[in-house]
């Protein structure tokens, strides 16, 4: 009888202390709560080593005709000298209905550290002879906007964007 | 001795509970829940209130949302064509070729839509050159199957099966037909309705439908039309020079619909008013939706799954913001669920829509335009507010019978 009960005690005794353990060591194991979760915010601190500049008075001088000039504004903010910055601009209508787009490139050599440069652009802004038949497009309000996206990028892997929605 | 050793070990056994009890005790937060990324990827700043979420993103002229049966996705037009995405993260897909030009899209099953439109070329001012189509995903040629042609108006069927159509029959004459989900004729109803129908919805049950007929002499008429006996009968004619805006709503408290009337002055400009009446079974006639007060005007409506709520777009008063409201129709409650600061919502009779669940409505909005070119330092396909592009608008159970 004593036998007896000295052993469910000491299987008691095991079990509390191996259960709480266990325990113990699932909760110090738990690392970082759901909270932590949320993603990691973009690396800001520093700021982005590419940066493009739209002038907003040379936007509102644009018209819907073709040889129209558009200059971009080319930072280097970062740190290093860059070797090479490669500029697409994309041309398009509002209207998605319409495969009008144009595309023009241009790119940077040497662009040091801290540095700027202009670069010029001649868009077409008219509207292609082959989308102004409008018989098929759905009532829109107003006429659409021209979208201009201009992207840069390097080959170090740095890149920049910007979108202007500009009324013809 | 053996007193003491029976109390060591349950002294040791309490110890063991208590530790064993303190460490399950000890976990450190509680979980909170990951609120989901937007689905334009881009910030989220619809100018709708806290809980707008946007269902698409870029340029387009959009309109005609529809929630597919099981809630996971949602057609729309842009530009005339025909795209669907999730709901939440996902690209579109495309339905239509570039030059359709569809007017409205409703899902018949998980996997197939019916479009009213027209293909390129056939469009012209003759609202009878519409045709209904059908559409199914997986087929990679975007392919549509006209299934139905000189449609005036569809909607989906009794139970949300099929289609209900509207033909035009003659120059005065409508005449409505069943179509099952693959476009076959399911019924052709002989009795035809004078006038042109211009808009249709169900009755709750499934068993009636609720029609805005434009008669001779452009009047406007409320018919009921009983899909089981084949029967219609006029229930309202509305004064001449008011229209009925829009497709008539069959509630659980009668039938609601929108009124057009007299234009009013609003901003230096002039904007039409609308009115929201109601037949319900005992008013003998109609008569103004109550809850809405006496100034609200009404743009478009909808009425929930469950029938007992509408969604309604429109103004508390002629100067007022447009917004989303739920209406209870039992309780005569109207709710703003939308916090408009400075956009524009779509007021078009096709331009909202309910998730089957009746638990989020998607609208179409977009910022106020401006003369002046904006810059924005996004991709144009994340851009939110400066195109129309469709938000959900969770409601939740508000407005819901209590």
């Amino acid at each position: 009888m004593k036998e007896a009960a000295i052993w469910i005690s000491g299987a008691a005794f095991a079990f509390f202390a191996t259960a709480g353990a266990f325990l113990l060591l699932a909760n110090l194991g738990t690392g970082p709560s759901e909270r932590n979760l949320t993603p990691d915010p973009p690396p800001a601190e520093s700021g982005p080593a590419l940066e493009l500049t739209l002038t907003q008075d040379r936007l509102a001088s644009l018209r819907a005709l073709p040889g129209q000039e558009f200059e971009v504004g080319v930072r280097n903010a970062g740190d290093e000298d860059l070797s090479h910055v490669n500029l697409t601009v994309e041309v398009s209508s509002e209207n998605t209905a319409l495969s009008d787009a144009r595309y023009y490139r241009e790119n940077v050599n040497e662009l040091p550290a801290g540095s700027s440069v202009p670069v010029r652009f001649y868009l077409d802004l008219s509207q292609r002879e082959s989308t102004m038949d409008t018989t098929s497009a759905p009532p829109a309000p107003e006429p659409p906007r021209k979208v201009i996206e201009v992207r840069a990028t390097t080959p170090e892997g740095e890149s920049a964007i910007k979108t202007a929605i500009v009324p013809l | 001795m053996r007193f003491r050793a029976r109390s060591a070990l349950k002294c040791v056994a309490l110890l063991a509970a208590t530790v064993f009890l303190a460490i399950g005790c000890m976990h450190p937060d509680r979980e909170t829940s990951i609120p989901p990324l937007s689905a334009a990827g881009e910030q989220v700043d619809p100018g709708l209130g806290p809980e707008a979420q946007p269902l698409s993103s870029g340029p387009g002229y959009k309109g005609s949302p529809s929630w597919s049966p099981h809630g996971g996705r949602v057609a729309f037009t842009v530009d005339g064509y025909v795209v669907d995405k999730p709901v939440g993260a996902g690209r579109p897909r495309r339905w239509t070729t570039r030059d359709f030009v569809a007017e409205d899209a409703e899902w018949t099953s998980e996997d197939s839509l019916a479009i009213l439109g027209a293909a390129s070329g056939a469009v012209s001012a003759d609202e009878t050159s519409r045709s209904v189509y059908r559409a199914r995903s997986g087929e990679e040629s975007l392919g549509v199957r006209e299934v139905a042609k000189e449609v005036l108006a569809m909607s989906r069927g009794p139970g949300g099966e099929g289609l209900i159509v509207v033909f035009q029959t003659g120059p005065g004459e409508s005449e409505l037909a069943l179509l099952r989900d693959n476009g076959a004729v399911d019924r052709i109803y002989t009795s035809t309705v004078g006038g042109r129908i211009t808009g249709l919805s169900l009755s709750p049950d499934g068993r009636s439908a609720a029609l805005a007929v434009r008669a001779a002499g452009h009047t406007f008429e409320l018919h009921t039309f009983d899909l089981r006996a084949g029967v219609h009968r006029r229930i309202a004619m509305l004064d001449e020079g008011l229209e009925i805006f829009g497709a008539p709503q069959w509630t659980k408290e009668g039938i609601c619909y929108v009124v057009g009337k007299e234009a009013a002055t609003v901003g230096g400009g002039t904007a039409p008013l609308y009115d929201l009446y109601s037949i319900t079974p005992g008013s003998g006639g109609p008569q103004p939706t109550p809850g809405v007060g006496e100034d609200f005007v009404a743009s478009s409506i909808r009425v929930s799954p469950d029938g007992g709520r509408l969604a309604v777009i429109g103004r508390l008063n002629p100067n007022a913001p447009v917004n989303l409201y739920i209406l209870d129709l039992a309780a005569q409650d109207l709710e703003a669920v939308t916090t408009n600061e400075d956009m524009q919502i779509k007021t078009g009779p096709d331009d909202l829509a309910w998730s089957p669940g009746g638990d989020s409505v998607a609208i179409v909005a977009r910022g106020a335009l401006s003369d002046e070119p904006r810059v924005r330092a996004a991709p144009k396909r994340a851009l939110l507010a400066d195109f129309y592009n469709l938000y959900e608008i969770p409601v939740g159970d508000r407005g819901a019978a209590r």
